[in-house]
């Protein structure tokens, strides 16, 4: 029956919100596609320093003769010309492209512009070096397919990090805070004879049975780079992908520090800086939890309190 | 501050922050549901529920969980978002000094209605 | 370079908002408008123990519209953090973590909030 006609409009209506929102609930898992906000209502350049302003680029017109021609802002930024960062609009033929928003970058890099710079090594989401902002949320360039943006598709790199080029971010202090929860087995008995053993169980806390346990982060930054909290509070919050690195070791049977992990963690900042906003689990391109595992540290240091 | 070590805290106060939610649950439903019942109360008619012991004593102890939560909110707010040294200090400082007032003069007021002859 | 030069990737006003944060936010947002509110609350309760003249000034302040506004934001405030207050819990309890489970409870908190304070005014119109 069409909706005009219907005896219950508002019961109809009531419906249709429903069946909406349970759509959007179960495409929570996928990739994130552009909603109702493509960004907060703020200028583009809010409170950005001087110097990180972003100013327009210029368009790269698609060759004639193109089939299938999608728009990519790129941002970039070229500390030799200096100038400001800037946003460039390419225009690609997608027809003579490969699948994933990564093939788009290299086919920029080898027929239209061979300046454009980034990071990428394996090209199937297991090295990490691809993680960039792709239509607003992080993700991995090698693993988001280009169907899957939005037109136009803009491309910036990891947010709130220094740029040394493009999309090539400077990840020092996140390498610094990735080292500060000292990420490697620390014991205290005596040196046995042979491995350290673990049960299937066991090996699962940080594996995971679906294999997106702790263990299987590839430090990406996609999480630290997309968490508000470590906008503001950067250099003195750990951060998701640190944080969840603490806990795959807080997790591990065979590691005898908990205690003085647990010390270096208890701070207002480095770990109680999480407000929960869970932008970190939404944007893990590996389907990690970095959330959860922020959740579980804590009450670790409620459980030695009582 | 990195290399300022760990402060070694801070579990205390994300411990209250939680607590007094909880305790917090109930009391502002209580609190909802009586305002509700009360909105169209005279002056005298409220005042008398005011005075009963549950309202009297329900009443204080929201006040008491209330300001330590928000005062226990609003400081983590200003860490967050104010970064200038002496300015953070000093809204910190108003913040605690401000909810103890307010929890004391709600308190005074819930207990001269509930107490007064 | 030295790095202080370099220019730092824009974060905020690209990011695309998303529920987990705008809920966030707005749980932040309700809790500072609660703030205000235990001050009008406070104000109500001297009020009252002051007398039934400072009393009824303060009811005639809280009728006119803009009274009635900040009432009814007041009453979305609560409702909304009390009810995003409980997924916070069940988060810091160690559930709910799962991102369906996020995005429902999330739009339960939503839907939630909203009905409870129309409700709430509804109720308040009739008596
Ligand atoms: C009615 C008066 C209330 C006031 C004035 C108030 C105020 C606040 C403030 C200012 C914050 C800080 C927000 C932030 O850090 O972003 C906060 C956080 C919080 N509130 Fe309330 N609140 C109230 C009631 C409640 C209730 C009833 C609950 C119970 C469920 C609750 C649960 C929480 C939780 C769990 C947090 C921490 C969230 C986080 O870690 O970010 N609050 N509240
Ligand atoms: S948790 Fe996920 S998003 Fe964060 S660094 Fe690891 S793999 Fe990347
Ligand atoms: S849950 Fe914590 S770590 Fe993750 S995005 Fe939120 S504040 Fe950042
Ligand atoms: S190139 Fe290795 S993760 Fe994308």
């Amino acid at each position: 029956m069409p909706a005009a006609t219907s005896p219950r409009p508002a019961l109809d209506w009531l419906k249709h919100l429903l069946e909406e929102t349970v759509t959007l609930i179960r495409s929570s898992e996928q990739q994130p596609r552009v909603t109702l906000l493509r960004r907060f209502p703020v200028p583009r350049n809010f409170a950005l320093p001087g110097n990180a302003r972003i100013q327009h680029g210029r368009t790269w017109r698609a060759p004639p003769g193109a089939k299938r021609v999608k728009r990519f802002e790129i941002y970039r930024y070229d500390p030799d010309s200096g100038e400001n960062p800037r946003i460039d609009t390419f225009e690609v033929d997608v027809g003579s492209c490969g699948p994933m928003v990564l093939d788009v970058l290299i086919k920029i890099k080898s027929e239209i512009d061979s300046t454009l710079t980034f990071r990428r090594s394996c090209r199937e989401g297991i090295c990490g070096s691809c993680a960039m902002n792709i239509d607003g949320s992080n993700w991995l360039a090698c693993t988001r397919t280009i169907a899957g943006t939005a037109e136009p598709s803009t491309i910036y790199p990891l947010n709130h990090l220094p740029i040394i080029k493009d999309l090539v971010p400077d990840l020092t202090h996140l390498y610094a805070q990735y080292a500060l929860i000292e990420p490697w087995l620390k014991t205290r008995g005596p040196v046995p004879e042979r491995e350290r053993l673990q049960s299937p169980a066991e090996a699962d806390r940080l594996n995971g049975k679906d294999g997106k346990g702790p263990a299987a982060c590839i430090l990406c930054f996609c999480c630290t780079a997309g968490c508000p909290s470590h906008w503001w509070n950067g250099q003195r919050f750990l951060g998701p992908a640190a944080l969840l690195q603490a806990w795959r070791w807080l997790a591990d049977t065979r590691d005898e520090a908990a205690g003085e992990r647990l010390d270096a963690l208890e701070d207002p900042f480095r770990l109680y800086r999480c407000h929960t906003i869970l932008n970190c689990t939404r944007t893990c391109p590996k389907g990690l939890n970095p959330g959860q595992a922020i959740g579980a540290i804590k009450q670790k240091i409620a459980q030695r309190r009582s | 501050m990195q290399n300022l070590g760990s402060a070694r805290e801070g579990a205390r106060q994300w411990w209250m922050q939680r607590m007094t939610a909880v305790a917090l649950i109930p009391l502002t439903l209580w609190l909802a549901a009586s305002l509700l019942r009360h909105v169209a109360d005279d002056y005298a008619t409220l005042i008398a529920w005011l005075r009963t012991p549950l309202a009297a004593v329900l009443m204080v102890l929201l006040l008491m969980a209330l300001c330590y939560h928000m005062a226990l909110g609003l400081k983590v707010i200003i860490e967050d978002y104010v970064h200038l040294d002496r300015l953070q200090i000093a809204a910190l400082t108003l913040i605690d000094l401000l909810s103890v007032a307010l929890a004391v003069v709600g308190i005074f007021a819930s207990l001269r209605v509930a107490l007064s002859a | 370079m030295p790095r202080a030069l370099r220019p730092l990737s824009p974060d905020l006003q690209i990011y695309r908002p998303q529920l987990t944060s705008v809920m966030s936010i707005t749980h932040r947002a309700t809790g500072v408008a609660l703030s205000a509110g235990a001050l009008l609350l406070v104000w109500w309760l001297a009020s009252a123990a002051a007398g039934p003249d400072a009393y009824a000034r303060l009811h005639a302040l809280l009728a006119t519209d803009l009274g009635l506004t900040a009432m009814l934001v007041w009453t979305f405030a609560l409702f909304y953090h009390l009810c995003n207050g409980i997924r916070h819990l069940f988060w810091d309890a160690g559930r709910g973590f799962g991102l369906r489970t996020i995005y429902a409870s999330g739009w339960t908190v939503f839907g939630t909030s909203i009905a409870l304070t129309a409700i709430a005014w509804i109720l308040s119109s009739k008596v």
